[in-house]
């Protein structure tokens, strides 16, 4: 198990380096900062002085080399358009994009998983046919435009919730958050809906297919033979065992929800990270866009292996293996 | 004795795409108390069926038809609502499957799979559960019981795993335990020690058992009364020895007469099969065949195999660290010494982790040994030798795994041949033909796709399939173990003519010793990795040197008739 941990440590900074290359290099061949930062009539001594603050004058592998050196220490650098730390802007609107991706993830698991573990069980029923036809749908309909109809119906037509942005926030450990106020809540209950319909959808066809096939296994006609009442073989047999596939979705999705929920930040105006990187990226706002993706990539090196820790935590027999 | 299981006109009708299928067709019979009644049948007998019907457990498409019949202690079961049903099952009438790998949940500890059996039926303190667990575990021989209820199963042998069913099955003290096939995927050894526990369970609980199951010999062991079931329903029924020491019905003379045990040795058995196949033809294949010849023609030099997880890089380097430790090495064969002469049939006889599949692929070439080395007709056998691809080939234990589902049996078998240049693409027909008629198999079908035929069949395809690649060695890995005995006596009399015509040179790899004694000339035992006696088939069955081989061969069933 350490050795395992190690090994996967060991990748994840190779999976690091990797990125920041990738990620430096693609983003310094588009476009020049300068031609957005200063306005063209600016004399030339300025411009100088502003490539020069900004280290633009340096070879790019020196760039580089700074750029990893003050990333290791925290400092992301200054945004080029709102002239203040990265650092500080993106801890600023993380804890919006965080809330919205996480209640948005764990309402499509408390949801899909139960609805899929019926659906498995009871394929034939009425209520299971809904469910997998449903969740057809969930998959199919785009998000912008269930967005777009979820206001429609809820701000304009029966005016009870708000069209957008973010409600009253109250403060946790110093951050900012919104789901401890009611107004915020107000502020969330569509965004998040919007947002956890497709994953819904799929926890959903996963918990149904895994149900499937672990109901007519020898291990769940033992319990059944035992006498076990069938909503304790549904919670605590079948549950168990369909647990590893979602786990993996599960992260999967906490993952890109967290990094790519800008559709729907853009739709419901929601101040998040999406809303960020899409304006930085039309301002070429290279530290932003930057420090972001290497967000992005520490993001999801930690949910997998937080993943594959949970594998064990699950299942038993890998444990042993992992040895 | 009174009758505690009263079943009368019972029929289990399934229906499916293809129309109704009628698994259980109007059977009566009665279980007394204290009584072990014995299920025989072949595969789709519908005798595992007649278990789950009894306790209400049928997959959604099945159905226990009106106008059937089953009393517990005068009570009628069928027809009764869910909830009553469930209260009755684990209580009354409890089960045991016969995969004990497959029937414990293996992500659950065994005493959180016990709790839930206990207060599927009544309350009980965390505590109380833990006590009956530990009682349920020492009631079944399973020793540490405290330390091991904490456990998962996959940390428990078959057998001990087998074990925690049956006491699962017991916590109740059920009224009746039906038992389908419940030592067939065990070990000899573990076998013969289950069966005299159920048996001694049994008698100290008072519990009455169905005993379901293929093999003659364990039920003839076990049970008082047995019956024989054929196409859902009963041909024959009365007590041990009235049924299988003066059977009535032709079927269930024809179930003994394939056993190879009651057979001499050698010998063609008579099978009760009723699957048709054509007659061997040989043509002029016999012609070519090698000459028997004495003297080394396949020989294991000191073969060790060593299977190890590779660790790489940071494995080794936090081994050093004293953060990991080492992975654990499985030391699967040591030191192994054999040789086969040529047009012999060597044995190799082990239990389950003895290596005996193992030493099978090294000779085969799809292992590479640790140490030592392999020969076949003076040449060296290696890891993904091509040439030696025709020299040495492999008949496996699953008919239903070793053919690729997506070809033709044409397809398959054409394949090897083709590959190697044995056969032009325009003689390819006629070449395949050939062989699937050494292996009484209809040419005509060889455009089909393996689903459509049996296991018995698809094992034929199989030899064929080896056949063709013209071998000098041919490694058979249990090849009749999954096959009913009808069916099983078909292969072994097929194997038997085609090295008699063929001379063929075979390592026949099986843990049924009466196959083995059937068809081999020597014998070797492996045990643990080693071989440890080695010699001539008579010899070994008449006066075994080692306590191993007489351990195994005591523990092997005997019809008790």
């Amino acid at each position: 198990m350490t050795s395992f941990v190690f090994k996967r440590l060991g990748q994840a900074i190779v999976v690091l380096i990797i990125m920041s290359i990738l990620v430096f290099a693609g983003v310094y061949v588009i476009g020049n900062p300068v031609d957005v930062l200063i306005s063209p009539d600016a004399t030339q001594a300025i411009r100088e002085q502003v490539i020069a603050e900004y280290g633009l004058d340096q070879p790019l592998w020196k760039q580089y080399l700074d750029f990893v050196g003050s990333m290791s220490t925290g400092d992301f650098g200054r945004s080029f358009v709102f002239n203040m730390p990265v650092g500080e802007l993106i801890s600023q609107r993380l804890p919006a994009t965080l809330e919205l991706a996480v209640i948005a993830v764990i309402l499509a698991s408390l949801i899909g998983v139960p609805l899929g573990i019926y659906a498995g069980y009871r394929p034939n029923s009425l209520a299971a046919r809904i469910i997998m036809a449903g969740s057809i749908l969930g998959f199919s309909v785009p998000t912008f435009w269930i967005g777009l109809m979820l206001i429609m119906l809820f701000a304009v037509q029966f005016g009870i919730l708000p069209a957008g942005g973010r409600g009253q926030t109250a403060s946790l450990f110093g951050v900012p958050f919104s789901f401890l106020t009611l107004d915020g809540w107000k502020h969330l209950f569509l965004p998040v809906l919007n947002l956890s319909l497709f994953k819904m959808s799929m926890m959903c066809r996963l918990a149904a297919a895994g149900t499937r096939e672990v109901m007519t296994t020898d291990a769940i006609k033992f319990a059944r033979a035992a006498g076990i009442p069938e909503r304790i073989i549904l919670r605590k047999h079948v549950l168990k065992l369909i647990s590893i596939p979602l786990v993996t979705v599960f992260g999967l999705e906490l993952g890109s929800t967290l990094a790519f929920a800008l559709v729907t930040e853009t739709i419901f105006n929601w101040p998040g990270l999406g809303k960020l990187i899409i304006d930085s990226i039309a301002s070429l706002d290279r530290p932003v866009m930057v420090a972001y993706l290497m967000m992005v990539s520490v993001l999801f090196v930690v949910i997998n292996l937080s993943v594959d820790l949970a594998y064990a935590a699950l299942d038993p027999r890998l444990r042993l293996k992992g040895r | 004795m009174t009758e505690l299981l009263k079943v009368e006109n019972l029929r289990t009708y399934f229906e499916t795409e293809r129309g109704i299928v009628k698994s259980v067709d109007g059977i009566s019979f009665e279980v007394r108390k204290g009584e072990i009644f014995g299920l025989v049948g072949e595969s789709g007998s519908g005798k595992s069926i007649t278990g789950f019907s009894l306790i209400g457990l049928l997959d959604a498409n099945g159905k226990v038809q009106p106008g059937s019949s089953v009393k517990l202690d005068g009570r009628e079961i069928v027809g009764l609502p869910d909830q009553e049903l469930r209260r009755i099952r684990g209580r009354e009438i409890a089960m045991v499957f016969q995969d004990p790998m497959m029937t414990l949940n293996p992500v659950i500890k065994i005493v959180d799979q016990i709790a839930m059996a206990i207060r599927a039926h009544e309350k009980a303190s965390d505590q109380e559960v833990r006590r009956r667990a530990i009682e349920a575990l020492t009631r079944v021989r399973i020793v540490e019981p405290e330390k091991k209820i904490d456990q998962y199963p996959h940390q428990f042998s078959g057998g001990m795993r087998q074990r925690v069913a049956i006491a699962i099955a017991l916590l109740h003290k059920p009224k009746l335990v039906i038992a389908d096939e419940p030592t067939t995927a065990l070990d000899v050894s573990v076998q013969a020690d289950i069966l005299k526990e159920m048996k001694a369970l049994v008698a100290e609980l008072g519990v009455s058992m169905i005993w379901i199951s293929h093999d003659l010999a364990t039920v003839s062991q076990i049970s008082q009364r047995i019956a024989v079931m054929r196409r859902g329903k009963i041909v024959e029924t009365g007590t041990v020895a009235q049924v299988l020491g003066a059977p009535q019905h032709s079927y269930t003379q024809g179930l003994l007469d394939a056993l190879p045990s009651r057979a001499r040795p050698g010998e063609m058995l008579a099978s009760a099969a009723t699957e048709s196949s054509g007659p061997i033809v040989l043509d002029d294949l016999a012609k070519t065949a090698p000459k028997a010849a004495d003297g080394a023609f396949v020989q294991v030099d000191d073969v060790d195999m060593v299977f190890e997880r590779p660790v790489g890089r940071v494995g080794r380097f936090t081994q050093k660290l004293g953060i990991s430790q080492p992975p654990h090495a499985v030391h699967a064969v040591k030191g192994a010494n054999l040789m086969i002469r040529q047009g012999e049939v060597l044995g190799l006889v082990g239990e389950s982790g003895s290596g005996k599949s193992t030493l099978g692929r090294i000779v085969c070439g799809i292992y590479t040994p640790t140490a030592g080395k392999v020969t076949v007709a003076g040449r060296k056998v290696r890891e993904g030798q091509r040439k030696l691809g025709t020299g040495v080939q492999m008949i496996f234990q699953d008919p239903y795994a070793s053919l690729d589902p997506r070809r033709t049996i044409f397809q398959s078998v054409a394949e090897g041949p083709l590959a190697h240049g044995l056969t032009t693409r325009r003689d390819a027909r006629a070449y395949v033909n050939r062989w699937l008629k050494a292996v009484a198999f209809d040419p005509a079908l060889a455009d089909r796709y393996p689903h459509q035929f049996s296991g018995g069949q698809r094992q034929r395809i199989a030899i064929a399939r080896a056949l063709a690649m013209q071998p000098e060695l041919i490694v058979c890995d249990e090849p009749v173990a999954s096959l009913d005995v009808s069916i099983q006596a078909q292969v072994i009399n097929l194997l038997i003519e085609l090295r008699r015509t063929l001379n063929l040179t075979l390592l026949f790899i099986s843990h049924d010793l009466s196959v083995v004694r059937h068809l081999c000339d020597r014998v070797v035992v492996m045990h643990h990795g080693k071989i440890v006696e080695e010699a001539d088939v008579a010899q070994l069955f008449e006066a075994p040197q080692q306590a191993y081989t007489k351990m195994l061969l005591d523990a092997v069933p005997k019809l008790a008739v």
